[in-house]
């Protein structure tokens, strides 16, 4: 109830920011809410099922470059462009989750890695399609279906963005509190039990994979027409291992961390780095900081604090503990 | 027909025959417990029957059909819940939730990836009438690593009730348990299986638990079967009375 209605007033927030916001801070903030939502897709993953994946780029990348081929040479319109990206992230990341979830641990994550830095050296060996290192140039944001083209200008595309990101946290979040999320949770605490009691723990942690893929490729998806470009950079190991780094200091297995782990990290990188080249060291520091001090991130503080006022206030809150396991 | 049979069950590591040529036959309703020392072979049998380890050689049938060699998770959805020797649980979550997992494993609707509230209703209901059989329902809403070692013991017990199996084995329900304790988990157990519609399967090391619950007894020392029968007989075989009991009763 609670957590609804901050969740209400945060949108509301949102979607009235554009309004009073410079066109600058309007760009760094749609930047921050694909970000956030392509750090959330991980966290299906990483919080909720203890698969580290140290290439979710190529969730990414695909998304991206699926959207950005389509976009240039097609000229669908954005939105129909946006679900086939998601479709054909989706369909390539079958065999990869098929490969991966054969293994676990840290050969999971160099699987995953792996598949990531596969996607980059393809986009070389296939330029006349990839554009090799230029990339894909001049992305547009074509209108339609039935003449919508609200999304066209910045307002409206950070519109497009939050609405995406939205959909996709009540979407995730319906997912984790399913039977289905039960067993991942299950999954995340004791895979031999799960296994045992009757789960094909493999079948349900491919469809993870397949899932945050597809969340991640919606991600990269945007990205491409908000950017204007889809670069190799996409697909790069730095950007797995700079989203990875925001699930956790956001706070795993909490969606929303994510979130405003991905969207804050973006918006002080942009700041930082118009002030000092050394950026990335405060990020690291904080990075070390966050996982020595509060490994629950900083949505777990916060949540950790409402919860203590919630029981000490009579009668309130009958949260699950595993929510927020 | 019984329930589970075993044909020339074996297992080897290397040199070593843990399980050597098993045969054995569970009837429907009966309550059996394998006895046997240290590396006797007991919990490798187990894990042959749930698919943990692939057999060697030999058969394994349940109800008539062959599940020599099946993954795990195909043998449990044959209805063979286990319990393992070192406690296995979902530490994190609630002792409702580690056993409403376990019953979800059983319901068709275990793979609803949107919506899923009746699901998770019908199965919460089959988990509290397990904790109420094992009386774990006043720690129904603490995490499963909060509750004592006697307490896990009995909640794994209480997941493997959840899912209504045909077969049940339990590896060592009382190990590491103070003697209160065992009391009382095989109190818990007696009226677990009063209904007298359950199948298991027990390994046990403790004489007086085992000759309190098991009808039947076989006896495994080094991989191979050397006594086999009810209780009473078992107990008073020299053969036996030598490899393990020691004679001392």
């Amino acid at each position: 109830m609670r957590l609804g209605l901050v969740l209400g007033l945060v949108v509301l927030a949102g979607a009235l920011l554009p309004l009073g916001l410079p066109r600058y801070l309007l760009t760094v903030l749609t930047e921050g809410l694909i970000f956030g939502l392509f750090a959330m897709s991980l966290d299906l993953m990483v919080g909720y099922t203890r698969l580290y994946s140290f290439g979710h780029a190529a969730a990414y990348g695909l998304g991206a470059y699926s959207a950005a081929l389509i976009l240039t040479h097609l000229h669908w319109p954005l939105p129909i462009a946006l679900v086939l990206a998601v479709l054909t992230t989706l369909l390539v990341a079958i065999p990869i989750a098929w490969v991966c979830t054969k293994s676990t641990g840290v050969s999971f994550a160099m699987l995953t890695l792996a598949f990531a830095q596969l996607g980059y050296a393809m986009l070389f060996r296939f330029k006349e399609v990839t554009g090799g290192s230029d990339g894909i140039d001049g992305v547009p944001r074509p209108a339609g279906p039935f003449g919508i083209d609200w999304f066209q200008g910045e307002t409206g595309y950070f519109y497009l963005v939050l609405f995406c990101l939205v959909g996709s946290y009540l979407l995730s979040r319906a997912i984790v509190r399913s039977p289905f999320g039960a067993v991942l949770a299950g999954i995340r605490e004791n895979e031999a039990k799960a296994r045992s009691l009757g789960y094909n723990t493999r079948a349900y942690k491919m469809t993870t994979v397949v899932l945050a893929y597809g969340f991640g490729g919606l991600a990269g998806a945007l990205y491409a027409p908000f950017a204007g470009f889809a670069s190799p950079e996409l697909f790069f190991w730095l950007v797995s291992g700079r989203v990875l780094i925001m699930v956790i200091v956001g706070g795993a297995g909490t969606l929303i961390g994510p979130i405003f782990g991905g969207a804050f990290f973006l918006f002080l990188e942009h700041q930082l780095s118009e002030i000092t080249d050394l950026w990335p060291l405060i990020f690291g520091s904080l990075f070390i900081g966050f996982v020595l001090l509060a490994p629950q991130g900083i949505f777990g503080i916060v949540a950790g604090r409402l919860r203590r006022k919630e029981r000490r206030a009579p009668g309130g809150g009958e949260e699950a503990p595993d929510a927020a396991a | 027909m019984p329930l589970l049979e075993l044909k020339g069950l074996s297992r080897r590591f290397g040199a070593l025959v843990a399980v050597d040529a098993v045969d054995m036959g569970i009837e429907a309703g009966e309550i059996r417990a394998v006895i046997g020392p240290n590396g006797a072979g007991k919990s490798t049998l187990f894990n042959l029957i749930t698919g943990l380890f692939r057999p060697s050689a030999g058969a394994v049938y349940f109800a008539g059909a062959e599940i020599t060699g099946l993954p795990a998770h195909q043998i449990a959805g044959y209805g063979i819940a286990r319990t393992f020797q070192l406690t296995h649980l979902f530490p994190q979550l609630t002792a409702r939730e580690n056993v409403r997992i376990a019953a979800q494993a059983r319901d068709k609707g275990r793979w609803q990836l949107l919506g899923g509230g009746g699901v998770l209703a019908r199965t919460a209901a089959l988990a509290d009438e397990a904790l109420e059989r094992m009386r774990l329902s006043p720690l129904a809403d603490r995490p499963a690593a909060l509750l004592s070692h006697g307490d896990q013991r009995l909640l794994e017990v209480a997941m493997a009730i959840a899912q209504k199996p045909r077969l049940l084995m339990l590896d060592e329900p009382t190990q590491g348990l103070s003697i209160e304790e065992t009391d009382h988990a095989v109190d818990n157990l007696k009226a677990a299986l009063a209904g007298g519609e359950l199948t298991m399967i027990l390994v046990e090391h403790d004489m007086e638990v085992v000759f309190k619950l098991a009808d039947n007894i076989t006896v495994l020392h080094r991989g191979h079967v050397i006594a086999d029968g009810p209780a009473a007989a078992v107990r008073a075989d020299p053969v036996v009375q030598r490899a393990y009991l020691g004679g001392a009763e």
